[in-house]
């Protein structure tokens, strides 16, 4: 074996692993303690491994993806465990109930979990919704919400009621209402999007681990930047397309 | 059979370099996070018919790059290219300044590989896999892992070293 050879060989060899154990690399690493040239080709070589090595290994995994895939799994599993029931009765009036049930009561009991609950209002937001009303007026959005009995003495962050709001809807959760109020931050957007900033607000009582204070708490759920916080008997729920420092702007 | 593996304990196992993967992949979070996600839904849905419990972290990883790359031949069809014969002598990169760059500068520069040699580059760096679990990850022989591995570490110094302040860093060659 060549020195170059031996150097094409050694490139792939990555210090501190079991590359060591490659019979081809064993002899070139043999050869480079007879070497001194391969020997000092070698030092420079292990060192810019691991340099890459380190940089591959900066990259961080955002927070709390572990609870959101767990909990989307849970969720997924009951709904392939209720699929066949459903299919079993299939008298057309029996569909229709389950579906109405199923539109307030998308989780069975024991997924009330904030998790969850921001996962599926993450969901909402993201893969469209339709406005029940659109108005930049917050009278008009609270008095909606209100004759619809969704929670409507929500409390505004001093911010966030600078925000231009564009209107509202009311979700689903736990057969409770949610109210989502949604406003814009102020960045461009497509032409058919009319908001960036989405406020879901719901009685804390329908979320087992809901924040205990006013604490806000921080997670990126889906890509979305999210911020949750409790006020009095509702837990708010704020989430944007922007990153964590815009929604901090609305605190 | 690897049915009996418990699914919250393999989503703590593995989610943060299968997550690291993609993200080196399509240096997107967003879509590096539901890659990983996706990963372990279909691992849900069909892992029961793995029947060898050691060939779960190889499954996840082939799962995800085919994944990854499904995505990817949707949203462009890659003309096909031929490999190129990797230069005889080619330009090494000093340690020093690689450390000068940082991580989303080294994976730009991975994303200028061809697209053969991306996965195994960021596999041989990451993950610490060993050639074989390479070649069975991106089910390649051994030998074109080996060929692939090599031009594609040879070409990211490369590029390393042609970015500002890497053509003076260049100290030695092949």
């Amino acid at each position: 074996m060549s020195i170059n050879e031996a150097k094409t060989t050694l490139l792939l060899y990555r210090p501190g692993t079991a590359d060591a154990e490659d019979p081809q690399i064993a002899a070139a690493l043999a050869l480079a303690k007879s070497d001194p040239e391969l020997a000092h080709w070698l030092e420079d070589h292990c060192a810019r491994q691991e340099a890459l090595r380190v940089k591959f290994r900066q990259i961080t995994v955002p927070a709390g993806l572990k609870e959101q895939i767990i909990s989307e799994q849970a969720v997924l599993r009951r709904r392939i465990y209720w699929r066949p029931r459903i299919a079993l009765g299939a008298v057309a009036a029996v569909a229709l109930l389950a579906f109405l049930a199923a539109f307030w009561r998308s989780y069975p009991p024991g997924d009330d979990t904030l998790a969850i609950y921001q996962n599926q209002m993450v969901r909402i937001a993201l893969s469209g919704y339709g406005m029940d009303l659109a108005t930049d007026d917050h009278t008009k959005i609270r008095s909606y919400l209100a004759q619809n009995r969704a929670p409507a003495d929500y409390v505004l962050p001093t911010a966030l009621q600078k925000a231009a709001v564009t209107g509202c809807a009311i979700e689903g959760w736990q057969a409770v209402k949610v109210s989502m109020i949604c406003f814009r931050t102020g960045r461009p957007l497509p032409p058919n999007q009319s908001s960036d900033l989405w406020l879901f607000v719901v009685d804390r009582a329908s979320l087992k681990d809901a924040p205990e204070n006013s604490q806000p708490r921080f997670a990126v759920v889906k890509g979305l930047a999210t911020v949750a916080w409790s006020q009095g008997d509702k837990v708010y729920l704020l989430g944007t397309e922007a990153d964590e420092a815009t929604i901090r702007k609305f605190l | 059979m690897a049915d009996n593996v418990d699914f919250e304990s393999l989503v703590a196992q593995y989610y943060e370099p299968l997550y690291q993967f993609a993200f080196s992949l399509a240096r997107d979070e967003p879509e590096a996070c539901d890659l990983t996600q996706q990963t372990f839904c279909i691992w849900a849905s069909k892992g029961h018919q793995l029947r060898d419990a050691s060939k779960v972290k190889t499954w996840l990883f082939t799962t995800l790059h085919r994944e990854f790359l499904g995505i990817r031949r949707k949203q462009t069809r890659f003309p096909q290219v031929e490999l190129e014969q990797a230069a005889p002598e080619l330009p090494v990169v000093s340690p020093a300044a690689i450390s000068r760059h940082d991580t989303a500068q080294v994976l730009a520069e991975l994303a200028r590989l061809d697209e053969v040699y991306q996965a195994p580059v960021s596999l041989f760096y990451l993950q610490d896999c060993s050639y074989n679990e390479i070649a069975e990850i991106l089910q390649v022989p051994l030998g074109t892992i080996k060929s692939r591995l090599s031009r594609g570490i040879r070409r990211l110094q490369e590029l390393l070293a042609d970015k500002p302040g890497g053509p003076h860093e260049k100290q030695t060659t092949l």
